[in-house]
């Protein structure tokens, strides 16, 4: 578990893992060190919970990078975020059009000029295209991140259908 | 007075907070806390209820010391990766608002259910 932790911190942009990854590895220790005394169901809550936590926080890190520190992640306006009037700002999705066509423009630029070089120096190998592989890593993205919420979203309806939240409730009324 | 207005006013517009992070610098209000006691103190103020992953959590203190609520603690004999942090006289202020601002919410509240049992 610890290596899928420290693989998942990897998400995060690398400012944000210099100052905290080393010490979120170790409040992660020290909680994993309390749960394995726990059953089984909350030893699985808790790699969800520190699962969805670390993909939902990385994302929210990565967007702040990019649209500036005022702004806010969807998931995080809900739950943990201090600001929960933000709106996604309109503007983000022709912006990241805008992005999005300026890598291909830029990938097609690359290939024009590895081909013109490599006519001059045959020394130079011809950058390989990289639309193949940015499809199958987008695929890949696509079909992780879709698991992770099926299998968030099933393990929520477990939770429901077993009636946890109900014996919950019940042992707060007989206090 | 005018002054006072514009900062109480730019002090507000975090407000209201959200549980998670009235939590936390509910945790951190009586003293320097690291990252694993301000876990276990959030979960035991909420009975159980609300449980931060490390990843939620250090979102959120990463976004507390951005706006300068709360700043990092040297402690003397702090082990590797256990940073503690306290809150700064801003955070305490904004904290003291939001509570003045719930007491105001519940008395309303009480009074109004006191009329409609009348």
């Amino acid at each position: 578990m610890l290596t899928v932790y420290r693989q998942l911190l990897r998400l995060y942009p690398a400012a944000h893992r210099q100052q905290f990854g080393e010490e979120m590895l170790a409040v992660f220790v020290d909680v994993r060190a309390d749960i394995e005394k726990k059953k089984f169901f909350a030893q699985t809550t808790f790699v969800v919970r520190e699962i969805l936590g670390l993909i939902a926080g990385a994302c929210g890190e990565h967007m702040r990078c990019m649209l500036g520190p005022d702004s806010g992640f969807p998931l995080s306006t809900r739950s943990f975020a201090m600001r929960n009037g933000f709106r996604f700002p309109k503007t983000t999705a022709v912006l990241m059009i805008l992005i999005l066509c300026g890598v291909v423009i830029a990938i097609k630029r690359g290939e024009d000029i590895a081909m013109s070089l490599s006519h001059v120096n045959p020394s130079i190998v011809p950058i390989q295209p990289a639309h193949s592989t940015m499809l199958t890593g987008l695929a890949f993205f696509s079909i992780f991140f879709y698991s992770a919420g099926l299998l968030g979203w099933a393990i929520l309806f477990a939770l429901r259908r077993s009636g946890v939240h109900r014996l919950a409730q019940m042992s707060g009324e007989q206090k | 007075m005018a002054l006072y207005d514009m900062s109480r006013k730019a002090m507000t517009s975090d407000l209201p907070l959200t549980e998670p992070v009235l939590l936390i610098l509910l945790s951190l209000a009586g003293q320097p806390q690291h990252g694993y006691a301000i876990l276990k103190d959030v979960e035991r103020m909420s009975d159980g209820r609300v449980v931060l992953s490390t990843g939620t959590l250090y979102g959120a203190i990463r976004r507390l010391l951005d706006d300068d609520w709360i700043e990092r603690f040297d402690e003397k004999d702090a082990s590797r990766g256990r940073q503690a942090y306290r809150l700064t006289p801003q955070g305490r202020r904004n904290l003291q608002l939001e509570i003045d601002r719930m007491k105001q919410i519940t008395r309303l509240a009480s009074l109004r259910a006191a009329l409609k049992e009348r």
